[in-house]
């Protein structure tokens, strides 16, 4: 284990578990309980969030039933999930993509940057790690479509790849040009890079990084497949696609990837430009200097989500708002606009940064 | 099995239920790749035998049954058969009641197109749309209830006239609709047809060209987003359509995309406002009267006879054919749907297109599944 985990040491500790229990089984549950406390409770939240928002942008009213103005609803939604029988007996090729798929998430945990000591892994090409996770999800998800045998799980499995490839590029190159601006890929160097102020976020460095930022954040649209470039799940025609024969578990499963997919780009879109976790009004040195790592770690990463939610609410308003691109529209215009884009940021990045090193 | 990477083609069956189809019918799709290389189409699915359904009812009751040949347009339905009895029996219409039956026409088809709105939007994913539409076709539906009771399935129009006065306050309300709608149509434009997605998502796809709308006998909107100028209220004027003062919209002959499915979405649009047109004028011209020449219960007889009427139905011509032997039931009634037209032409619009164009351009010819298979 990396020596970063051992912000998790202080607070094992304090439970005093019997020696013989081994230091990295302690780190391990620690790590799932984050995964369980953090993770998935915001998918809840950003769930309700999203349902409500989306009824006020559309002059309706929204979930209201379960709990008081419906903030039960994600938990109703998910125990009726699981509870529900598959609609299709368990094959062996679904048990591939389960495999894939939850590697795929799980592996995302060691790498999600969540605050300055919420670092597990943060080593030289930590901030590519996600991607290639987001990668795995989508090559998990086609595997997922080509297995079905239905022609909607076939054209879904193919679009989702053709998706993953066209918005991988351009993605990549926004990713190095917040790499060149803060001289690695370790996370605490670009996070370093920045400050709380938003004048000293990469994104509004100068007008490069701010293309970048911007390829970014659509980029991972098209890569994960998010409205309104989500013609790999379209309903209309292919019925959902790869999901069109999910039920129950399955596609609780199959959900909590997508939207963890966006989640996870969203975080990763805030650390690399938008300031990362860094505290407004100095409070992060304070805090460091009163040397109390538990409420530097707790005030990171509320301040970190926060930013993250309105990122995610943003674009999942101009998600309401636009109809369904066609796919083909969509790689299309991840190619020879997206791509173009994000190489004229990355030769501007450059010049900005050799310039500054001159 | 997929063993290998299929470079055939495909075979797709979509239907007889699928909530990108506009009805019960199946569609036999060979696709290369995401292209459709042909299509065929089955229907018949939702065929409830309602020509002879209404054989069998007497003269009075048959009205509810003409009602249930397009659920969406029900009014235009009891509209052909009341006219036709009206020309075999030589009844004239009071004008009081002429009026109504226009306001109600231009409701109902206004309502339709609002349906239709929905629907595109719903094909493109624009739940936001959707909702907002949704939300104004409401209102026309209370319009209904108040001078009906009924909000879809109206039987209101009687032979002779209507069954009821308006309510009191009904014509007002009619007038505020007409002006929210004027507001309401400028917000649809800044939200949806305008948007650059949604137009790059219709445009250039399932073009009907002017020969081939006229070869396959095409009416309605569909037919003037093609650029024929061809509108029953104009050509043939009943209900005292020559009356009023309106424009029928055409497409330009002159365009690129003439008659392609972003022309038949905005020219829905364009028919909106040349019926809130009508709204206005009907109801301000609406005059004190009877409204109906007899009380609806009073029995009357059919004499023998034969009738042809046409009307324009929210998705074209509509005809009804309609035979009379002077018994207590009618002696043959037949239909001229427009979406039959519709069904015959998909063949040809499918080919060529991506399957996710399929339910844009389903959604834009607003095919009527009910009446077509009656």
């Amino acid at each position: 284990m990396n020596a970063q985990a051992m912000w998790l040491n202080p607070w094992i500790s304090g439970f005093s578990f019997a020696e013989s229990v081994p230091q990295w089984l302690l780190t391990a549950c620690g790590l799932v309980l984050i995964y369980c406390l953090v993770i998935v409770p915001s998918g809840a939240v950003m769930g309700y969030l999203e349902r409500k928002l989306s009824a006020d942008f559309q002059a309706r009213v929204g979930p209201n039933r379960a709990g008081p103005a419906g903030v039960l609803q994600p938990v109703a939604d998910l125990l009726k999930l699981l509870q529900k029988q598959a609609s299709r007996d368990w094959n062996w090729r679904e048990a591939i993509w389960l495999l894939v798929h939850t590697m795929a998430l799980y592996s995302t945990v060691a790498v999600i940057p969540l605050g300055s000591l919420l670092l597990l892994v943060d080593t030289d090409m930590s901030a590519f790690l996600p991607f290639w996770s987001a990668l795995v999800l989508a090559l998990g998800t086609m595997f997922l479509g080509l297995s079905q045998g239905s022609v909607p799980g076939w054209f879904g499995g193919i679009r989702v790849a053709a998706q993953a490839l066209a918005g991988a590029f351009p993605a990549l190159i926004a990713l190095l040009c917040a790499g060149i601006r803060a001289g690695g890929f370790r996370w605490s160097e670009i996070a370093a890079a920045q400050s709380s102020s938003p004048l000293l976020w990469t994104a509004a460095a100068n007008p490069f990084q701010f293309i970048a930022f911007f390829v970014f954040v659509i980029s991972g649209l098209v890569l994960l497949g998010i409205p309104p470039m989500d013609a790999a799940f379209s309903a209309p025609d292919i019925h959902g696609g790869v999901s069109s024969h999910l039920s129950g578990r399955k596609l609780t499963v199959f959900r909590l990837g997508r939207f963890y997919g966006f989640l996870l780009w969203s975080v990763i879109a805030v650390v690399l430009f938008l300031g990362g976790w860094e505290l407004p009004f100095g409070l992060s040195t304070e805090l460091r200097n009163a040397d109390s790592p538990r409420l530097l770690q707790i005030f990171e990463l509320c301040w970190l989500l926060s930013k993250t939610f309105l990122l995610v609410l943003v674009v999942t308003w101009i998600a309401k708002v636009n109809p369904r691109s066609r796919v083909d529209q969509v790689t299309d215009f991840a190619w020879r606009v997206l791509s173009p884009f994000s190489l004229v940021a990355l030769i501007g990045a450059s010049l900005v940064a050799g310039w500054g090193a001159l | 099995m997929i063993e290998s990477l299929k470079t055939d083609l495909t075979q797709w069956e979509i239907g007889p239920y699928d909530h990108s189809l506009p009805g019960p019918m199946l569609l036999r799709l060979r696709l290369d790749g995401e292209l459709i290389v042909a299509g065929e189409v089955e229907t018949g699915f939702l065929h409830r035998g309602l020509e002879k359904a209404l054989e069998r009812q007497l003269w009075r009751s048959a009205i509810p049954y003409a009602d249930r040949l397009d659920p969406e347009g029900a009014l235009f339905g009891e509209l052909a058969l009341c006219l036709a009895v009206e020309e075999i029996a030589a009844l004239a219409v009071p004008p009081r009641a002429q009026s109504i039956r226009v306001i109600l026409s231009e409701l109902t088809r206004i309502s339709a197109h609002m349906g239709y709105i929905v629907r595109v939007a719903r094909a493109v994913g624009s739940e936001t749309m959707v909702h907002y539409v949704l939300r104004d076709r409401e209102k026309i539906l209370d319009l209904f209830e108040l001078a009906t009771g009924a909000r879809v399935s109206l039987n209101f129009l009687r032979f002779g006239g209507v069954q009821a006065d308006v309510t009191e306050g009904f014509i007002e309300r009619v007038l505020e609709i007409c002006e929210l709608l004027r507001i309401r149509l400028k917000e649809y434009n800044d939200l949806f047809t305008y948007n650059h997605a949604f137009i790059k998502r219709t445009r250039g796809i399932g073009t009907i060209a002017p020969e081939l709308a006229r070869a396959f006998g095409v009416t309605g909107p569909n037919a003037r987003a093609s650029g024929i100028s061809f509108d029953v209220r104009k050509e043939h004027p009943y209900s005292g359509y020559d009356f009023l003062d309106f424009e029928v919209p055409v497409g330009r002959r002159e365009s690129q995309h003439l008659g392609d499915a972003n022309h038949r979405f905005l020219l829905r649009l364009q028919e909106i406002s040349t019926s809130v047109e009508i709204l206005k004028q009907s109801a301000e011209a609406i005059t004190s009267g009877p409204f109906a020449l007899r009380k609806p219960e009073e029995s009357f007889e059919v004499p023998r006879g034969e009738a042809y009427i046409r009307i324009e139905s929210s998705r074209g011509l509509l005809g009804c054919h309609l035979v009379s032997d002077g018994g207590a039931y009618p002696e043959r009634i037949q239909f001229r749907p427009p979406s039959l037209a519709l069904l015959s032409v998909l063949p040809q619009l499918v080919r060529g297109i991506r399957i996710e164009d399929l339910p844009v351009v389903l959604a834009t010819l607003d095919i009527g599944v009910a009446e077509a298979d009656r």
